[in-house]
This record gives structure tokens, C-alpha cells and sequence, in this order.
């Protein structure tokens, strides 16, 4: 019998899948010269990404809304500086799409 | 080069299809997170109450916590606790010595004597206004007791004098408004008062059908350690959460007023109490979140009573004498040290104990007995570190009872160094709520206290790990800057106060939601 975890396993297991390809895709359009750290960082940086938000949205499952929005808000703001490093460190030497 | 650009266009398309699905399943799985964050949240299951702690739900490891030697330092000459250091029993005796006074002086009946239905008919400004004697004029032990702390007479006697004479007015204006808390709370009542002196009702077992029969030869086991097995799980399913065992240390045994003899002085710890089975239940969890004004003790004080209750008589069953002390139906021990002794958790800046599983969340139970059993060792999961730094239960405290010293070191109660709060305070508190009387505010603000869902389990894993405290000054501020809560003084009373609770009662809690009565509102401002 397939319960409600085992779907939404497989679900997610089919969306990384996707987010991997799309990726890769993202990148040779956009001409970015990756290497296996840059890799490392940007996974690092997404999975932190969805780690904060189960964390928040926990909270907020648990009725500390005010705790899980104001972390929210916090951690919006560091995830965006972050990605705004990454970027940079992602877009240098990059080749311009003729 | 048509194809080529055919092939190109096929290329692209591909391309562009992954590059739109691959942003959309990112998307996707990020909403999933939340989705499954929510999830996680809202799990009833995670709750660490007793409804969702069922039997055998001892889920922390104590063995990597477990620590040698004696878990209280002793630093003066050890002795018993006396009644008059007992809140309660010092309230029976000031009952007595003013009920004494009043006979002989002709002052006003006192208050707890007054049954609930006159109540509220003795007004605090009339005939019923109370006059507190002299210290003087207390009998001993009170006396002597109030000229050596003459600090706890002046709580005492702004409790009797002014506290408890508002609170009638308070219920008289309020009590509407608690009237499923009171009706919850009052519910669980259940008491059985032992019957006889140690050496007589704990060697007699109660069966329905023939009264009471003597114990039969004790049966043997094949180790401690299988008794010590067979017993915790035997407890488990009598409906504990957690159990542990040890030798009983004569220290943690009150020096009077032993349950069932007709001596209410002194006595000698009886011999076969030798080994004591800690145990006990979290309180529920929605209702233990809604104190002090709308919570209770007695849902966990009575289902400890009854695994308590059972535990004795399956132990007499086996022909080994045992005496159960448990909240409905008397102590003869002190409960937070041996608590401590038998490896449940440790004492924290509030004076209870904070187990590895539920935090402050605890109400226990204990059998003493001489069936001979593997004792557990104590553990230090840090608490004393951490309670420390924290502070929280001190702030959020509306009595003041709990101290913001740095460290226990000056505390020493009896010959032992422990945290210790200002019980006198703490219970002029009890005699300000609503609700199902008492406080228990440190009980669920302790960060201890909190579900057993993913986030919390981390928390607890690292913090206990890191051995540089920064995890814990991390966590103490996160909960302080994050998880808000009504400050001290909203628990108090109007108009001073609100009666505000730690968090929202459940629905099923508001009388407004069910009943068709007049309500008057206090944490409204009505």
C-alpha cells in the first residue's frame, strides 16, 4: 500500500531530479564555468533554503506563529545576501552567449 | 541545415523545458517544505503530554548521561525537613494556631475554615477581614520558626491578610470565565489515604473479595537486574511516562506526620524502605500550556496516583512489603531528589526537575519497597550549566519566588547544596490565580518544556553535545527574542495584572464557547 510518505518521497525524489537537470541547463545557458565547489555551494545554499523554511513553517505548525514569521523574515534577508554572493562567485568568468 | 536548425530548435525547447521545470519543481519542493514543516508542527504526536506519552515512552538514552557518585553536594550536617518548612503543612498549622487564637481572643473565623459556599458572603472589607497574629503569639514550631525567618512571616501574612480575602473577589467577579478549567481541574479528584502504619499497611494487600490479607512469602527473582527490568515495565504500563529506581537516602524523608500512624512528630525511616521506584506523567499538553490561570495539576497528580496505587499492589502481589506516595494520596519523601537519585533529570533554577524527555513537564509518583533491584544511576545533561545563563522561569516568575543568582552555590536547604525558590512566595501566588489553583508557569516557560518534533529533538541533541555552553546561550536567546510571551506581571490579578496564560487556552477550555453564562473576561481588561 503506498501511504502519504512514500508518495510525497517519491514526488520530491522526481522534483530534485528536475531542479538537477534544470540546473545544469540554467547554467550553460547562462554560460557559467562551473566546478564541482561551485556546485557544492549553490546545493549548500538551496538545501539550507528548504531547511529554514521546514524549520519556520514548524514553528508556525505549532503555534508559535510570531517566532516562525519573525524567523522567516530574518532568515530571508541572510538567504538573499547569501545569494547575492553566490552569484558573483557563480558569475565570474563567465562567457558571454554569443 | 535545415535539420540543424531543427535539431537546434529540438536542443532548445529541451532546454528551455528543464530550465522552466527545474524552476518550477524548485518551486514546488520548497512549498513542500513548508508544507512538511507544518506537518511536522501540528503533530499531535509530538506533543509531550500524557495524552501522546503513552506507556514506555522513555525515548532519551540515559546511559552516555549517567554520572558517579552523589548528584546533591552535601555541605552541612543533613537533617529532615520539618513541617513548618513544608508550605502546606505550615498552612494547617497557622489554621491551627489562629483557630486557637480566635477561640480564646474572639477574632474572626479563619478562612480556610469557611466552607466554600459561605465563602463569598465573608467580605474581605467586613466581618470576615482577618487579623494575622503576632509572631509572639504562634505556638511553636510556628513561633520559633517565624522568629528565625521573620522574612517568611511577612509573606505569610500578606497572603492571609490581603491575598487570599482579594481572591474571593476576585473569584466572585471572575469565576464564570474558569468555569470548564475549574470543572476540568476538579474532575480528576481521586484519594485513597493509606490506612495504617508502615509496619502494618504495607505488608497488607487490599483484594475486593476477601478485605485485606497478609503479604505471601516474597517471591525471588532471578537477578536485581531482571526485577529492576520487569518492575519499569510493569510501571510503564500502569500508565507512567518515565521510571527509575533507587536506594532511598533517610535524608529525603519528611520528619513528621507520617502517613497512617497515629504519631504526627518525628519518626524512624522504616527499614524496609529501602528502594524507591520514581515515576511519573507530563501533564496535557494544550492545558499545561495554558497556565497558571487556566491550566491544572491534576490531571498528571492523578494518573500518577493510580500507576502509583497499581505499582503497590502488584509489588504486595509478589510478597514484598511497599508504600505508595504519590500526590493524591500524601507523601512520606520529599519528591525532586530522589527524582534526581533514580536518573529521571535534574534540578533546575525553579526547583523542580527537568526531565531529558518532557523538560519541567512532570508530576511524579514513588513506591518505596525492599524488593531488591539494579538502581539507576543520576545524569547531568547539563541543566545546571544551562539553567545558569537562563533565567527565563526567574522572569517570567509573577511571584518573584525564583532567584536570578548567578549559580546555586549559596543555596544549601538542609545540608545540601541545590537551587532553591522562595516557596512562601511562590504559593501567595497560588493564592492570587484562577483556574484550577496553583501556577505551574515554570513548568511549561522552562525551554525544556517542549515537543518532541524535529526541531526541538535537534536543539535538545546539540545543546546537550556542546560542551561550550554557546549552543545553550544561543538557544536561551533565541526563545527570548522569538517565542513571546505575557510578561510577569499580566499574570496577576486585575488591575494590576490580567490573569493572562503562557499561551491561548484550547477551545475546549473557554466556557464562552459552550456555556450559557454570564462571563466576565479578565484578560480583557473587563
Amino acid at each position: 500500500m503506498i501511504t502519504t510518505l512514500e508518495l510525497f518521497v517519491f514526488l520530491i525524489g522526481g522534483f530534485t531530479g528536475l531542479i538537477v537537470a534544470g540546473a545544469i541547463a540554467w547554467t550553460k545557458d547562462l554560460g557559467l564555468k562551473m566546478t564541482w565547489w561551485k556546485w557544492l555551494l549553490a546545493a549548500l545554499w538551496y538545501i539550507l533554503l528548504n531547511f529554514f523554511v521546514f524549520l519556520d513553517f514548524t514553528l508556525i505548525g505549532e503555534g508559535e506563529s510570531g517566532a516562525g514569521l519573525k524567523l522567516l523574515f530574518v532568515q530571508a534577508i541572510f538567504m538573499i545576501v547569501l545569494l547575492v554572493g553566490l552569484v558573483r562567485l557563480l558569475g565570474a568568468g563567465r562567457q558571454k552567449q554569443p | 541545415m535545415p535539420e540543424q536548425a531543427n535539431n537546434k530548435k529540438r536542443n532548445v525547447s529541451r532546454r528551455e523545458f528543464l530550465k522552466i521545470g527545474g524552476t518550477l519543481a524548485a518551486g514546488l519542493q520548497v512549498g513542500a517544505a513548508a508544507g512538511a514543516g507544518l506537518a511536522a508542527g501540528k503533530d499531535p504526536a509530538t506533543h509531550t503530554g500524557w495524552q501522546h506519552l503513552g506507556d514506555n515512552i522513555q525515548f532519551v538514552d540515559r546511559k552516555p548521561l549517567e554520572i558517579d557518585g552523589n548528584p546533591y553536594e552535601k555541605v552541612g550536617r543533613a537533617r529532615r525537613p520539618e513541617a513548618v518548612e513544608q508550605i502546606f503543612d505550615r498552612q494547617g498549622l497557622i489554621m491551627r494556631d489562629m483557630m486557637k487564637s480566635g477561640r480564646n481572643e474572639k477574632t474572626p473565623r479563619a478562612i480556610g475554615d469557611i466552607p466554600p459556599e459561605s465563602q463569598s458572603r465573608q467580605s474581605p472589607a467586613g466581618s470576615g477581614q482577618m487579623k494575622f497574629p503576632a509572631r509572639d503569639q504562634f505556638a511553636d514550631p510556628l513561633g520559633s520558626f517565624y522568629t528565625e525567618h521573620p522574612d517568611i512571616y511577612d509573606l505569610d501574612k500578606l497572603r492571609m491578610e490581603s491575598i487570599m480575602p482579594k481572591r474571593m473577589k476576585d473569584m466572585a467577579k471572575y469565576r464564570n470565565y474558569y468555569t470548564l478549567i475549574e470543572s476540568w481541574s476538579g474532575c480528576w479528584g481521586t484519594s485513597e489515604p493509606i490506612k495504617g502504619p508502615p509496619e502494618k499497611s504495607d505488608f497488607q494487600i487490599s483484594n475486593p473479595m476477601m478485605g485485606n490479607t497478609k503479604l505471601r512469602d516474597p517471591v525471588p527473582f532471578k537477578s536485581t537486574a531482571l526485577a529492576s527490568k520487569l518492575i519499569k515495565k510493569i510501571t510503564h504500563h500502569f500508565g507512567a511516562s518515565m521510571v527509575g529506581i533507587a536506594k532511598l537516602n533517610p535524608d529525603w524523608c519528611y520528619n513528621y506526620g507520617l502517613r497512617g500512624s497515629k504519631n504526627h512528630g518525628p519518626y524512624e525511616v522504616p527499614k524496609h524502605w529501602e528502594y524507591v521506584i520514581a515515576f511519573g506523567v507530563p501533564h496535557q499538553w494544550e492545558q499545561v500550556n495554558s497556565n497558571p490561570n487556566c491550566g491544572t495539576s491534576f490531571d498528571a497528580y492523578a494518573r500518577a496516583t493510580i500507576a502509583a496505587r497499581r505499582l503497590e499492589n502488584f509489588i504486595k502481589s509478589l510478597g514484598y512489603p511497599a508504600r505508595r506516595h504519590s500526590p493524591m494520596d500524601g507523601y512520606d519523601l520529599i519528591a525532586v531528589p530522589i527524582l534526581v537519585d533514580a536518573g529521571l533529570g535534574q534540578q533546575g533554577r525553579h526547583g523542580i526537575v527537568i526531565t531529558p524527555e518532557t523538560g519541567s513537564n512532570f508530576r511524579a509518583a514513588f513506591v518505596t519497597t525492599n524488593l531488591p533491584m539494579e538502581i539507576d544511576k543520576p545524569i547531568d545533561f547539563g541543566v545546571n550549566e544551562f539553567c545558569s545563563q537562563c533565567k527565563i522561569c526567574a522572569e517570567i516568575c509573577p511571584s518573584s519566588a525564583i532567584s536570578f543568582g548567578p549559580d546555586n552555590k549559596d543555596m544549601t536547604t538542609r545540608g545540601y547544596r541545590h537551587w532553591e525558590i522562595n516557596q512562601t512566595s511562590c504559593f501567595n501566588y497560588w493564592m492570587q490565580s484562577m483556574g484550577g489553583l496553583g501556577c505551574r508557569l515554570c513548568l511549561i516557560a522552562c525551554p525544556y518544556s517542549r515537543k518532541n518534533n524535529w526541531a526541538h529533538s535537534l536543539a535538545r541533541t546539540v545543546a546537550t553535545k556542546d560542551p561550550s555552553g554557546l549552543t545553550d546561550r544561543g538557544l536561551t536567546w533565541f526563545q527570548k527574542t522569538f517565542f513571546k510571551s505575557p510578561e510577569a506581571v499580566e499574570y496577576l490579578p486585575p488591575p494590576d495584572g490580567r490573569f493572562a496564560t503562557f499561551r491561548e487556552p484550547p477551545d475546549w477550555l473557554k466556557a464562552k464557547n459552550y456555556l450559557d453564562i454570564d462571563i466576565c473576561d479578565p484578560t480583557k481588561g473587563e
